[in-house]
């Protein structure tokens, strides 16, 4: 005799009533990676006398899109980065348009790439991450020189870069304990 | 209602086209940049609000730690404040000599005075010159009266000068911006020159005479800048002249810059000035000399009327 066990938490064909408490509940979690970087983007855009603050933002930003596109596309969809690009240029003064196009990329490689990146090791998808930050930084470089039509110090474009590279390990182990627990929509 | 692959390609489709809207940003951007930067400015003049809450803690905070500084060091800070108290009373006294004797010789001069500007305080709310500006957004209040072209001053000198305009914040564009260009006269020999700012914190000094060259350690002060169309200009202000600037000093042999004064790297307090309504261009005085009408350049010709060639003339 062969005997399905199944885990304690799964119950076939037994689920919650879909209230509106609970929906709300899935749509907060859904929305929580958006929610982070809108919050983390508008304190980042006061004057709190931070060093890089405007560097770190793009970081986050970059970082959150990344992840949560390559583990979770249901929390961070298209629309969702359109929407967080938007409201990220709104509130930086660069040059327009390069903040919201650099989250469409991270978006769309994470997202193109996701069943990959599930398999290869974090160094990699670090690596991977660390690319595109670099690529799109230098971009936003150019961008502003020809905006300005000078040449002008590719220095903040690189820290840029080097911010986005060094903070993902600490947002990725975050994001990590999140997935499984409040940015979970199955647990509502 | 779409089907389930109509859906699909949908979904499909949706990050294209996000990627050509952004696209398209990035063109308006290059092409039409006060367009971006007015709706910035709004969203940054709603959030002003919020700005204040959000830097309220860190602010009390400073505050706090200044006075535990204080309380640790209250000996010291008494001593160097005697001292300090000694000099300026002596300074005071010079100080009242040279206005009496000032206001003499306006008084035998008949001297009309300039209008005095108005100005407004604020604080600085944040950065608002992204990774490549240098530019700041100031909460002013509603109800101000400043125009572009403003000059900005913290306690030590010129910070900058207001480039856009909210209803309650104002962006102000720092000497140090790579787009701002400033005429400055160098104090000692008067001559003029311009202060161009890089993105360092030293902007540089060009176009002065050759033959006069900034020397190190000379002061730098604003120089006269009508504004645009004279007395009437609307909506841009001229530069005051006389606005400490800074002194000069030499990075390299031949590329003066200037240290400026003011506080580039942390501003807190600013005054923005209104000198819309100051009077630079100089009563309406009559002068010795005058007034004739305008000579004619060549002696005028008799009017001969154009006249139809008779037959046999050609």
């Amino acid at each position: 005799m062969v005997s399905h066990r199944l885990p304690h938490d799964i119950h076939p064909g037994i689920a919650p009533r879909p209230t509106l408490r609970r929906r709300l509940d899935q749509l907060m979690r859904a929305l929580l990676p958006s929610l982070f970087i809108a919050l983390s983007t508008v304190i980042l855009s006061a004057g709190l006398s931070i060093p890089g603050q405007g560097e770190l933002s793009f970081g986050i930003a970059a970082g959150t899109v990344f992840f949560w596109s390559a583990h979770r596309p249901l929390s961070m969809t298209p629309t969702m980065t359109f929407c967080i690009g938007l409201l990220c240029e709104m509130l930086s003064f660069g040059p327009p348009g390069v903040f919201l196009f650099s989250l469409l990329v991270f978006h769309g490689v994470a997202h193109l790439w996701r069943y990959g990146l599930s398999r290869i090791s974090f160094l990699y998808a670090w690596a991977l991450l660390g690319g595109l930050a670099l690529v799109l930084s230098l971009f936003g470089w150019v961008i502003a020189c020809i905006g300005t039509l000078t040449l002008l110090s590719p220095v903040p474009s690189l820290f840029q870069a080097a911010l986005t590279i060094g903070i993902y390990p600490t947002l990725s182990a975050f994001f990590t304990w999140a997935r499984s627990t409040v940015a979970d929509p199955e647990q509502a | 209602m779409l089907s389930i692959q109509g859906r699909h390609a949908l979904a499909k489709l949706m990050l294209p086209f996000f990627i050509v809207l952004a696209v398209g940003l990035i063109m308006l951007g290059l092409t039409r940049r006060p367009v971006v930067d007015t709706v910035r400015m709004r969203v940054a003049d709603g959030l002003a609000p919020a700005y204040r809450l959000i830097s309220a803690p860190q602010t009390a905070f400073m505050r706090l730690r200044q006075s535990v500084t204080g309380l640790a060091d209250i000996a010291g800070e008494n001593a160097r404040l005697r001292d300090e108290n000694q000099k300026l009373r002596r300074w005071y006294d010079v100080a009242v000599a040279l206005a009496n004797e000032n206001a003499q010789l306006k008084a035998s001069l008949h001297w009309i005075p300039d209008d005095a500007p108005n100005f407004v305080s604020g604080h600085a709310l944040r950065d608002a010159g992204g990774l490549y500006g240098r530019s700041i957004l100031l909460a002013v209040g509603e109800g101000h009266d400043i125009v572009p072209g403003d000059v900005a001053l913290d306690a030590s000198g010129l910070l900058g000068r207001v480039t856009e305009i909210g209803a309650r914040t104002v962006r102000i564009l720092m000497i140090n911006d790579d787009a701002s260009r400033i005429p400055v006269m160098l104090s000692a020999s008067r001559g003029n020159a311009i202060m161009a700012g890089d993105g360092s914190p030293y902007p540089r000094l060009i176009y002065y005479a050759q033959d006069n060259r900034p020397v190190e350690g000379e002061r730098i002060v604003t120089g006269e800048q009508p504004a645009p169309e004279g007395r009437d200009h609307g909506a841009f202000a001229g530069m005051p002249g006389g606005l400490v600037v800074g002194t000069v000093h030499y990075l390299r042999p031949g590329s003066p810059v200037v240290v400026p004064e003011a506080s580039l790297d942390h501003p807190d307090i600013i005054r923005v000035f209104s000198y819309s309504n100051a009077d630079h261009a100089g009563p309406d005085a009559p002068g010795r000399v005058r007034l004739m009408s305008p000579l004619p350049v060549a002696p005028e010709l008799p009017f001969i009327p154009f006249q139809k060639p008779m037959k046999g003339q050609g």
